[in-house]
């Protein structure tokens, strides 16, 4: 059989963001899903989303209640969400309430009547709510395999999508006959994580089509159910061939010991302890890719964008006017129970509405603080996945990290994400001369050469200023205790800086 | 709690409605017992039985403070009205006395839409004017309900 053969099955959309691309492109017409999870966790308001979405005066949608809320209280509720369009309940959208004949007759008559409104309706999409309250009323009579199949063969021949909305323990998974005739089975769950709540998303079972396996993250907003793909929606996504450009921090003596600078689409760490001024470096690199056309995002975690921008004009650099003319985006992040993916929605909405070149996150803990706990355990991971997700489409990522100053080792990163990073910069502190200076070194350059010299510098108005030539007097200035050691001038000479060629 | 003047010319602008559909038709059922029982059955499939009943016995409740003489109506289980029949004789009886005694006056309406105004606001309460809006236009298809203010209650 070619390709030609085979039936097509259309995709209809969810109406939920994020949970196409995790479904693979959109749930497949005319299949019989089950949503299933616990009260509270988002099934409902799911389902409304994919009848809000498909619903026509053409094709309308059914949605059956039976026991439990009152439609009445549900639409009050549901009502209050940006999908939710009043107009389409005159024509497009109908709700029927099935609780006295699931009270007083059994699954028999309750199939007599779905049947008999679906033949009179001619609907595309068929919602049952609560499906697992129905079960439960209705002991005596058809049985429920028989039901199942009976109601899935006959929706299915009358072109309807269909979901059944039930609560069902994760115990219940196995042997039962509703979920082995199902198409596809969407799990919901909320777990708490110290204080934290997080929701989860699971597709368990989707026939016809290859959905992203996993858990996918949720969130429940105004404007309804929002799914975060773990694959971050890049699935599909061609990646851009490898770029040789590099890109300059607009620091002369640090862009020579970079090569030029830092290579498109790599992920550079800068590593320091408080003060040493990992965010004037980063705020240097985001303020030269705007003066070179490149837009940039910054993710703060530690301070609002107002206050990031203002300290920025400290040093002569405007980050106000970029804003306005969405050259740069400023987001704050910071819940407390962020999951990575979500973070990365976020950064990557932002990306794409801008064109962004360039990213910096500052910081790593704060970033890492602003998950759930949950996903703190996982944050190795996480980042690997974003880093690789965003460098992949090639963004430049530059974060920053905070490490604890020792005098006995000389660590990159709290968090042994080294391995993570294409380029290592490394900023510390030094006793020289009765003062606590600063020094810098480039660790690692993945992408080519860089200069092995330690440079002292300074912060001032104009931000990170890199000063005369490398330190050459003293002895073990990684340590942070240099000794001093006279040179002579003969020495001196052998000992310039490095000289980098461009690895190009 | 008060009915808004918009509420109740909407409850009118139902009850005139079906009075001048009773003028076509034979049914002896009252203009108000009519539009009760659309909005019942309407409400009824929306959001079952319990839901309507619950709902119908608020608003009469309401409408018995409003107006005394409705203390003899009941909503049965299946959200259906008893004795509405009996009021609105005695009510009837009242008008023509009223108007043995003064010629040429004519007694508002008021106990037959209290009760329809009632329900209405209950309903613009819980689901917004959209909704509610949406529900009547299923109940009286042939009715506009496009402007609560509107004294027009048929499309033109």
């Amino acid at each position: 059989m070619t390709a030609e053969d085979k039936v097509k099955i259309n995709k209809l959309p969810t109406g939920v963001p994020g949970l196409d691309e995790i479904v693979g492109g959109g749930l497949p017409e005319f299949s019989f899903n089950i949503i299933a999870g616990a009260p509270g966790s988002g099934k409902t308001t799911l389902a409304h989303q994919f009848v809000f979405a498909n619903a026509t005066p053409e094709r309308p949608a059914l949605y059956f209640t039976v026991l439990g809320e009152s439609a009445i209280k549900m639409l009050r509720y549901q009502q209050q969400y940006t999908f939710f369009d009043s107009s389409l309940l005159s024509g497009s959208i109908r709700f029927i309430n099935l609780s006295q004949v699931v009270l007083e007759k059994d699954l028999g008559a309750v199939l007599e009547e779905i049947t008999k409104e679906v033949t009179k309706s001619n609907p595309a999409v068929v919602v049952v709510d609560s499906f697992r309250t129905m079960v439960r009323g209705s002991q005596d009579g058809m049985d429920l395999q028989a039901f199942i199949q009976r109601l899935a063969l006959f929706l299915a021949s009358w072109q309807a999508t269909t979901f059944l909305i039930g609560e069902y323990a994760e115990d219940e998974l196995r042997d039962n006959p509703i979920f082995t005739v199902a198409d596809g089975l969407f799990w919901l769950r909320q777990t708490n994580e110290r204080n934290s709540i997080v929701r989860k998303l699971q597709i368990i079972k989707l026939r016809g089509q290859a959905s992203v396996p996993g858990l996918h993250t949720f969130r429940i907003t105004e404007a309804g159910v929002q799914a975060f793909s773990r694959t971050f929606g890049l699935t599909g996504h061609l990646k851009d061939p490898p770029s040789y450009r590099r890109l300059c921090f607009g620091i002369p003596e640090l862009d020579k010991m970079l090569g030029g600078g830092i290579r498109e689409g790599d992920s550079v760490l800068v590593a320091g302890s408080s003060g040493t001024g990992k965010s004037v470096l980063a705020t240097q690199f985001i303020a030269e890719g705007i003066r070179q056309g490149e837009p940039g995002i910054v993710a703060v975690f530690e301070e609002r964008p107002q206050a990031y921008a203002e300290r920025a004009s400290t040093l002569g650099l405007d980050l106000e006017t970029p804003q306005k003319d969405e050259k740069l985006t400023i987001l704050y992040l910071r819940p407390l129970d962020l999951s990575v993916d979500e973070t990365m929605h976020s950064i990557l909405d932002a990306v794409q509405k801008i064109g962004a070149k360039r990213l910096v996150i500052d910081s790593l803990a704060g970033f890492e603080m602003a998950l759930s706990p949950g996903f703190r355990a996982d944050f190795r991971e996480s980042l690997y996945r974003m880093i690789f997700a965003l460098t992949g489409i090639g963004v430049t990522i530059l974060s920053t990290v905070e490490v604890d100053e020792s005098f006995i080792e000389f660590p990159f990163s709290t968090y042994s994400i080294s391995f993570l990073t294409d380029d290592i910069i490394r900023l510390r502190y030094v006793s020289i001369d009765g003062q606590l200076r600063k020094i810098m070194v480039v660790i690692k350059m993945r992408g080519g050469n860089h200069a092995k010299d330690i440079r002292e510098y300074e912060i001032t108005d104009k931000g990170v200023v890199i000063l005369g030539k490398r330190l050459t007097n003293y002895q073990g200035l990684i340590s942070g205790i240099p000794v001093y050691s006279e040179r002579s001038n003969a020495q001196k000479d052998a000992l310039n800086d490095s000289e980098i060629e461009r690895n190009s | 709690m008060t009915i808004s003047p918009e509420t109740r010319d909407l409850a009118q602008r139902l009850l005139t409605y079906e009075a001048d559909a009773d003028k076509r038709s034979t049914s002896m059922e009252s203009a108000t017992l009519r539009a009760y029982e659309k909005l019942r059955q309407c409400l009824v499939t929306f959001a079952g039985v319990a839901s309507f009943q619950s709902i119908a016995m608020r608003a009469l409740v309401l409408a018995q403070a409003d107006v005394p003489n409705l203390c003899a109506v009941q909503v049965t289980a299946e959200g259906s009205l008893q004795g509405l029949g009996d009021v609105e004789f005695q009510t009837s009886m009242d008008k023509d006395l009223a108007g043995s005694q003064q010629a040429g006056e004519d007694p508002p309406d008021e106990a037959e839409a209290i009760l329809i105004a009632r329900i209405l606001g209950l309903l613009l309460t819980f689901l917004g004017e959209a909704l509610t809006l949406s529900l009547l236009r299923n109940a009286w298809p042939d009715a506009t309900f496009d402007d609560r203010n509107s004294g027009n209650g048929r499309k033109a």
